[in-house]
């Protein structure tokens, strides 16, 4: 591990920042519960739709604090959502503070919130939405499923990829013939539109958990036929090398000679491409999610905390802040990307 | 009986154009204890006897026809899982070029380790890898080698622990040496002739090297076209060869000759399976050639301890 963030920051700087942020987002979200002000489903209900608040130093009479401070909003208009800043109170930001008792990592019972501010005092980072729900909190928790369902669809379908274009380019032959006329009748269809009638034959009335497993599931039965039919042609072409040759000479049997032997020498390929299809399943979540397919409210995950935002165009004007989850969707993303891209130069075994 | 008896093996090809025939009938027996060479220029089929033999021709190849026997199983019989068997267990086999035979991703050990047919516990299985490596002369330190960090001459040590760590009775060497440099090859010879004695082990030793299988082989039989031309103890073969083309192959070795003095050399090409000629495969480079060469094929003939295939005899 150690090599290998060295390689790394040798190699793409923009890569090893990519890993560590990728790092943050997936800390962030296993200690989501720790760090979050709120739980993700308090309504704050005298601030709907607020805007950002603040962090300050310095008081009206420009008075400096060390421990920063917040003002509390007031709702002036509220059928506009408009807000003034309260200044007649300062409430400053405090670590491990009491709030509303619930369980980390749903095991340590606690009621001390890492950060928050005094009694009657209110932090938004990120504003709220319009049930007046802190935002950040609600991305800390959203990212359990967004950047897990990436973790945990890309896993499944490898799993069937791997396997499948192990088989089929191994044996070769009418196995090969079938199943890869299987791969191509899955990748005949539209993604999407085979994502939407699959979640369209299950009902809708299904727990959060089992809508998850749902989506994980429906998007690891369409990825792994392009996976399975790269892999395919790479095992074609290594089950002629040499060191087949003498593992079955060796008198290896076939399933020890694909599953040790020919799928390893794939994985300078599928490692890179493991993380670069990532990011597909995040938005393949977040586009089910948007069109209420997916995870259902008040359980948040980015996609879904983003199709409030779409649907409604006021919002989109008068709330900005409500985008922010597509930021770390884009975020997610990119970092992937970046480091998918920096793995297909350093992962060659061979180069070791 | 020998402990590896070959019968008549024909072996083909799958083309468009129908069945390629590349052994065209070979019988070889081998002792217990024995080491006979296998000896022809390249595309003469030596390979893909040794390959016959352990079952492992490349899938648009097939055994036609032919027996043959290991300790008197009937190999060819046998299924795929029995074969598996086999192979590693009774049948070891190394190979020209050891970088390659190595899986690029494990260790040295770890390889050896693999090889092992017995279920052992781990620790069992380590130290069997251990007093292998001893033997090759490798370190312990080389079990956590990775194939590209051992130089040609390891990385063959690598492959003969594989190879021999079941203890089995025959070993197929093909070229063993060759990719490899003069003095690291006659390390590999000394050690390979050392460890053959330790485990009376039977060796099928395939070289285009005639002078090195004279000096390494009790036994030494010449290839020509997918047919053996001529069998005979490995020093009666040197001094009096029989059969033209083996004549020519001993002609060629330049110790024969005196300094500035030409080397002779067999005229023609080799043999092109998909147009051999008619009769005995070698009559248009034989500077024997008679009327009957050329339209019949010469039968094996035994004379003494020597088996030939010309119609010179």
């Amino acid at each position: 591990m150690r090599t290998f963030l060295r390689r790394l920051r040798k190699t793409n700087k923009i890569a090893y920042f990519s890993f560590w942020i990728l790092v943050l987002l997936y800390l962030s979200a296993v200690f989501a519960d720790l760090i979050s002000p709120y739980p993700y489903d308090l309504q704050h209900r005298d601030y709907p739709l607020c805007p950002p608040t603040f962090l300050h130093f310095f008081d009206k009479e420009g008075k400096f604090h060390i421990r920063p401070f917040v003002y509390n909003m007031k709702l002036v208009n509220p059928s506009l959502n408009t807000y003034e800043i309260d200044y007649s109170k300062i409430y400053h930001i405090k670590f491990f503070v009491k709030g509303p008792k619930r369980k980390i990592l749903g095991i340590i019972p606690s009621e001390r919130y890492l950060f928050g501010v005094e009694d009657g005092g209110k932090i938004f980072l990120f504003g709220t939405d319009m049930h007046g729900r802190d935002i950040f909190s609600r991305i800390l928790y959203g990212a359990r499923i967004s950047l897990s369902i990436g973790i945990v669809g890309v896993s499944i379908s490898f799993l069937l990829g791997l396997l499948i274009g192990g088989i089929s380019g191994y044996f070769g032959g009418k196995i090969d013939t079938f199943l890869m006329r299987v791969v191509e009748i899955i990748m005949m269809f539209p993604s999407f539109y085979l994502m939407l009638a699959l979640r369209a034959v299950f009902p809708t009335n299904l727990s959060s958990v089992q809508v998850y497993l749902l989506i994980v599931v429906i998007l690891s039965l369409i990825g792994w036929a392009s996976l399975a039919r790269i892999i395919r042609g790479m095992v074609l072409s290594l089950k002629e090398e040499e060191y087949i040759l003498a593992a079955k000479s060796l008198g290896l049997s076939t399933p020890r000679i694909i599953i040790r032997h020919l799928i390893p020498n794939t994985f300078s390929y599928t490692i890179t491409a493991l993380t670069l299809s990532i990011p597909g399943y995040i938005i393949g979540e977040s586009a089910l999610s948007l069109l209420g397919l997916g995870i259902q409210e008040p359980y948040p995950s980015w996609g879904n905390m983003l199709s409030v935002t779409i649907g409604n165009l006021r919002i989109l004007t008068t709330a900005p802040w409500m985008l922010i989850p597509g930021f770390f969707i884009f975020l997610t993303i990119i970092s992937f990307n970046f480091l998918g891209d920096a793995l297909r130069d350093i992962l060659d075994p061979r180069k070791w | 009986m020998g402990l590896l008896e070959i019968k008549n093996l024909r072996v083909c090809f799958d083309t468009i154009e129908g069945e390629l025939e590349v052994l065209r009938g070979i019988n070889l027996n081998i002792k217990k204890g024995e080491i006979v060479g296998l000896v022809g220029e390249s595309g003469c089929g030596k390979t893909l006897t040794a390959l016959s033999i352990i079952r492992l021709l490349p899938k648009t190849a097939f055994i036609k026809s032919g027996e043959i026997y290991l300790e008197g199983t009937e190999l060819v019989k046998l299924s795929k899982r029995e074969m598996e068997n086999i192979r590693g267990k009774k049948i070891g086999m190394i190979f020209q070029e050891p970088s390659s035979y190595l899986n690029p991703l494990y260790t040295a050990g770890n390889q050896v380790e693999e090889a092992i047919k017995e279920d052992l516990p781990k620790i069992e299985k380590r130290k069997r890898v251990f007093e292998i490596f001893e033997e090759v002369g490798l370190n312990r330190s080389d079990y956590f080698k990775y194939p590209h960090q051992l130089s040609g001459g390891m990385q063959q040590r690598v492959m003969i622990s594989m190879a021999l760590i079941n203890r089995p009775v025959l070993l197929l060497a093909d070229e063993p040496t060759t990719a490899l440099d003069v003095t690291t090859e006659a390390q590999i010879i000394n050690l390979l002739r050392k460890l053959i004695e330790k485990y009376m082990l039977s060796v099928l030793f395939i070289t285009h090297d005639i002078s090195l299988a004279k000096s390494f082989a009790d036994r030494i039989a010449v290839m020509y076209a997918g047919q053996i031309v001529e069998i005979g103890d490995s020093k009666e073969i040197f001094e009096d060869p029989l059969h033209p083309y083996t004549k020519g192959l001993v002609m060629c070795l330049p110790e024969r000759y005196k300094r500035g003095e030409r080397i002779r050399t067999i005229g023609g090409n080799v043999a092109d399976f998909k147009n051999l000629p008619n009769g005995c495969a070698f009559h248009p480079r034989c500077p024997l050639k008679r009327k009957i060469c050329e339209i019949e094929d010469p039968e094996e003939k035994r004379i003494g301890n020597r088996i030939v295939r010309c119609h010179e005899y």
